[in-house]
């Protein structure tokens, strides 16, 4: 490729708007590997999230409970006994073992609390509300302290930093996903709880939960093999724009009717159509080297309905769940093959919400340690014969597992002289620790805590380390996105109000 | 008897935080007060002006609720496949699934509705039945554009809820070539040129959102056309689209004043559709949409509490006070046997309460919900009182307060015993005591609407069953509190608020509450809620709304 050309070619779009062309075949070296040359690679960066703590209610990290019988053990606390690059994987991490050299592990990390005062206005830089769901929830997304219980970031979340930065580069600037698709509790509602990416404070990011949608949406304009296929593709594709096109044309007459409130509800409904329009608008992908349009999905898998029971006996019954095992499945397939493409170079995958209340006797049947529960009762002792922490750990090694696939795939495909992974900064993000409630700010061993919070960053891109185990010393969740940020691009050095990366990362 | 005055001083602004906390009755959070444990409960705040301010309520575009949509493409496709569930992201309650200040446009909704608009018009194109019901026209060649037009027109009208013109269906006919495009490997007609009008209508923010207008008066209120009257109306009323008599009404003014709009109104409650909606109006509010029961027993629950509504709002008509107070309820066999009743004649029917039980506060439904910890909580259920049924604001829990562990205390105590504990402990008593009292009233009863005389399993745990009300009133059992709050007025009242609040999709304004008054003075004289609801359409505030203030 040659240097004197820009990287990225644009189409203009409609609106003037630059938009990203998929990888060019003149871009291509002989192997069909896009980016032969090192350093061209764009770097790509994602959360996978985890709506649960990593650790019970009264019991230690070494204290467990499974099939009625009490018992001391260690190794089932997600963070390793050793640090440096010589640790054993704890149960949670064991899905990793196959990139046991691919990711980094931060334990000890805290997100700071005044426990002398619940005053809103005493909420320490950074710092959380003494109230642990909500009040988690802006510090750890935006380093933006919180000031009350609400499920909101008080500020820009890390991966739409970097989407700003990669603005207008990719097909699209930032992949929003969610596995769980429902709240799976009667008589209340997500409230928040279901946003992971803001774009500022408070302007919350809604993401697909739909894995047939987020597949139509990227792989849409992939054109199929042969005559009469590319032919019905063709007309299809013309139709969907006349038809987005005949939308869009009513814009300025239907704003001009309306009051000052509907233009602004309205102009975002129709920026987004534009936005849709220009997506479509751009030449079809072409399936070149590593990337290839995936197999259509499908109908995404019935959503289940609302849990039987909380925590109780009752939630053996297959309600509650919405088999977010293949959801999650197929949304790593997604975003894989979306990096690969170069559709999106930033993604956010929240498999369970904030305090989730997913029912886990599916997923722990599978894993064949059965625990009747929901997720967010596990951490508060909700199956009277599977508790503590391997309890926890099982549910949290299911969630880890998805980001390992994740990470194989990334890790299996060629780019440059390296891996999509070696250009990417992939980060595994649990809602909460394990230490002193955050609440009451004494009681030991609970899991509504902000304290021995634990961040995993995997890849090398900017230089990223990855490897080890890295004692964070009571530094701030925010510091391990800090330092995966900078390693996908980021010049600065702070995250809403909390400042440093983690240099060890690095090194 | 409630009066106005002490209407006006409930606290009807939710605090910043609070917002957030009031979609979790029931589950996570015990919602009390402000502050740390031990300070003294939080005061309410001074009344509002007495002067009178309320025009008319504000209004904005609404998008259309997953419900809605669904209902929606019902009436208008005669699609019943629910693809907004299917496509679209899920709704907030709050309780209501309609409150706007939630929505906002996103890529993932665009998606969405690209996909579902598609899927809708292909599966409607593929059946022909309803296809040629939507269609209105058989065409005499593929680029029949007369039939083209025609249809166009008469969809736009029922889609976009509005008078159409030419002007409107002309930009349409741009898309009658494909209809007839000749190209190797697509088997095009007629019907593929009509699927593109339809993904081009549902994916139009005309059809998504209830867009209202107004024409300004010289007192700064705006006031509606017929058309966005009857949007009002049906979405109110049907949780669903206009039908044509409805348009019909629209178009010829019959819309435009008070006896109109109540003779459409009556009209519609004779419709399934009023039914339908007023069901999950009522789950919403007493947040039994769904509950911690299997399907089976659930759907016999749901059962029950609609053939009550039913009984009282449509079938007699009579007083709403009965959903609360009427001494039957309407059982099978099974469920009969469940709440251990004389089992009815015929399989099903109605049969009478025992001493203990009236009305909907004894359903399985209503006592399944706000449980917690497996078990009722009074601390929820006491909540559930005061908030759903008494309409106050009762501020978040303390924030050293982690409310997703059960009260602590000895565990081999009784769970009453317990609370009580907990209740007195380090300064927990000046919230509690405003919650706790109220669920213990009604603890005999267990969330399957079980009677019960002693804790699960613990013959010695003698549960009392008695409670009191904010100010000391006594009462054991769900007919001696239905009867508290009836005689008080306290249910009519915040009857009259919820039925307001939905109807403006979103969180009451203070000056709202002058017009919920006087709702509330006559629905206490005349006791009906159909003509609750028909004298909030008669209001001239119906008719009205303002532009918001920033």
């Amino acid at each position: 490729m040659s240097t004197s050309m820009k990287r990225r070619t644009f189409l203009r779009g409609a609106a003037g708007a630059a938009v990203g062309l998929p990888v060019l075949e003149c871009m291509l070296n002989t192997n069909g590997t896009a980016y032969a040359q090192a350093g061209t690679a764009p770097r790509r960066y994602a959360i996978v999230f985890a709506g649960q703590s990593i650790g019970g209610d009264h019991w230690a990290k070494n204290e467990n409970r499974i099939d009625g019988r009490n018992f001391t053990e260690e190794g089932h606390f997600i963070a390793p006994a050793a640090t440096g690059r010589d640790f054993v994987s704890t149960t949670p991490l064991t899905p990793l073992d196959t990139v046991r050299e691919q990711y980094s592990i931060v334990s000890n990390l805290r997100i700071p609390y005044d426990p002398n005062s619940t005053d809103p206005n005493n909420v320490p830089p950074g710092g959380a509300f003494r109230d642990f769901h909500g009040g988690g929830c802006s510090p750890l997304l935006s380093g933006m302290r919180s000031t009350s219980g609400s499920f909101r970031a008080n500020g820009i979340s890390s991966d739409q930093v970097i989407a700003n930065l990669n603005a207008n580069q990719a097909t699209i600037d930032a992949l929003v996903l969610r596995a769980q698709p429902s709240w799976y509790l009667a008589g209340s509602s997500y409230a928040g709880r279901q946003y992971l990416s803001y774009r500022a404070a408070n302007d919350r990011i809604e993401a697909q939960t739909s894995p047939q949608i987020a597949f139509t949406s990227l792989f849409g304009g992939f054109v199929p093999e042969g005559s009469e296929a590319a032919a019905r593709f063709d007309f299809e594709r013309r139709a969907r724009r006349s038809v987005l096109d005949l939308v869009s044309s009513k814009r300025q007459r239907l704003l001009a009717q309306v009051g000052a409130a509907d233009r602004i509800r309205l102009e975002q409904h129709f920026d987004e159509i534009r936005a849709l329009e220009q997506r479509v608008a751009m030449m079809p992908p072409i399936d070149a080297g590593a990337c290839q349009a995936l197999e259509d999905p499908g109908a995404d898998p019935a959503i289940g309905g609302n849990n039987a029971g909380s925590g109780s006996g009752d939630i053996a019954t297959n309600t509650g769940y919405s088999n977010e095992h293949e959801r999650t499945r197929l949304m790593c397939d997604l975003i894989h093959m979306a990096f690969v493409c170069d559709l999106t170079r930033v993604a956010t995958l929240q498999i369970t919400v904030f305090q989730s209340h997913m029912n886990v006797h599916p997923i722990t049947t599978m894993m064949g340690r059965p625990i009747l529960s929901d997720q967010h009762e596990v951490g508060h002792n909700g199956d009277a014969n599977n508790r503590g922490q391997l309890a926890v750990s099982t549910v949290l090694q299911w969630h880890v597992s998805h980001y390992a696939y994740l990470l194989e795939r990334l890790a299996s495909t060629q780019e440059g002289a390296g891996t999509v992974l070696d250009n990417s900064a992939i980060v595994f993000l649990p809602e909460g620790g394990h230490g002193r409630q955050l609440n009451d700010g004494s009681t030991e061993n609970q899991t509504h805590s902000t304290e021995n919070m634990v961040v995993l960053v995997a890849g090398r891109a900017g230089g990223l380390s990855p490897g080890q185990h890295v004692d964070g010393a009571g530094a701030h969740p925010a510091q391990a996105l800090i330092s995966a940020m900078q390693g996908a691009g980021y010049a600065g050095d702070s995250l809403g109000e909390v400042s440093g990366n983690i240099p060890e990362l690095f090194t | 008897m409630t009066s106005p005055q002490a209407t006006a001083r409930r606290r009807i602004h939710y605090p910043e935080g609070v917002r957030a906390l009031t979609g979790l009755f029931g589950l996570a959070l015990v919602v009390g007060c402000k502050g740390q444990v031990g300070d003294p409960p939080a005061q309410n705040p001074p009344p509002p002006p007495t002067v009178s301010n309320y025009v008319a309520s504000e209004s904005v575009a609404r998008r259309l609720s997953q419900a809605e949509l669904d209902a929606t493409l019902a009436d208008l496709l005669l699609d019943t496949s629910g693809p907004a569930v299917r496509y679209l992201s899920e709704d907030e309650f709050s309780p209501y699934d309609n409150d706007y200040t939630l929505q906002q446009a996103s890529m993932a909704l665009i998606d969405g509705l690209e996909v579902l608009a598609g899927d809708v018009a292909d599966r409607l194109v593929e059946d022909s039945a309803r296809r040629d019901t939507v269609v209105g026209c058989t065409p005499e060649n593929d680029g029949d554009e007369d039939c083209f037009r025609a249809f166009t027109r008469r969809f736009l009208r029922r889609a976009f809820r509005r008078a159409i013109t030419d002007a409107d269906v002309e930009p349409y006919v741009a898309l009658l070539p494909y209809a007839t495009e000749q190209v190797e490997g697509v088997d095009n007609d007629f019907y593929t040129a009509v699927g593109l009008v339809i993904r081009a209508v549902l994916q139009d923010p005309e059809f998504l959102y209830r867009i209202e207008v107004g024409a300004e008066e010289a007192n700064g209120a705006r006031r509606l056309n017929g058309y966005e009257v009857a949007s009002r109306l049906s979405y109110f009323l049907w949780g669903s689209m206009p039908d044509d008599t409805l348009l019909d009404d629209a178009a010829a003014g019959r819309l435009d004043d008070a006896a109109g709009r109540r003779a459409a109104a009556e009209r519609m409650l004779g419709d399934a559709r009023a039914k339908r909606h007023l069901y999950r109006f009522h789950a919403m509010w007493l947040g039994y949409r769904t509950i911690p029961h299997g399907a089976e027993l659930a759907g016999r629950f749901n059962d029950e509490t609609n053939a009550l509504i039913d009984r009282v709002v449509f079938e007699e008509q009579r007083p709403y006070s009965d959903l609360f107070l009427l001494q039957e309820t309407f059982v099978d066999d099974m469920l009969a046997d469940h709440y251990g009743l004389e089992r009815p004649a015929d399989g099903s029917g109605w049969v009478a309460y025992d001493e203990d039980r009236a009305g909907i506060l004894s359903h399985g439904a209503v006592l399944a919900a706000f449980s917690k910890f497996t078990d009722t909580s009074p601390t929820q259920r006491g909540i559930f009182v005061r908030n759903r049924l008494m309409c106050d604001v009762i501020d978040s829990p303390p924030a050293n307060v982690d409310v997703d562990q059960p009260p602590e205390g000895d565990p081999d105590d009784c769970k009453t015993e317990r609370y009580l504990a907990h209740m007195g402990a380090s300064g927990c008593v000046g919230c509690h005591s405003q919650m706790d009292p109220i669920g213990f009233g009604l603890e005999r009863y267990d969330i399957a609407g079980q009677y019960r005389t002693h804790d699960d399993g613990r013959e010695e745990c003698t549960i009392e069953g008695v409670g009191n009300l904010p100010g000391g009133a006594t009462f054991s059992g769900p007919r001696e509190l239905a009867r508290l709050l009836t005689d008080s007025g306290e249910i009519q009242n915040c009857t009259a608020q919820q039925v307001f609040t939905y109807a403006v999709g979103r969180p009451l304004k203070p000056v709202e509450f002058e017009a919920i008054s006087k709702l509330t003075t006559s629905f206490l004289e005349h006791g009906r809620f159909d003509t609750l609801l028909l004298e909030h359409i008669a209001s001239d505030a119906f008719a009205l709304r303002l532009e918001p203030t920033p």
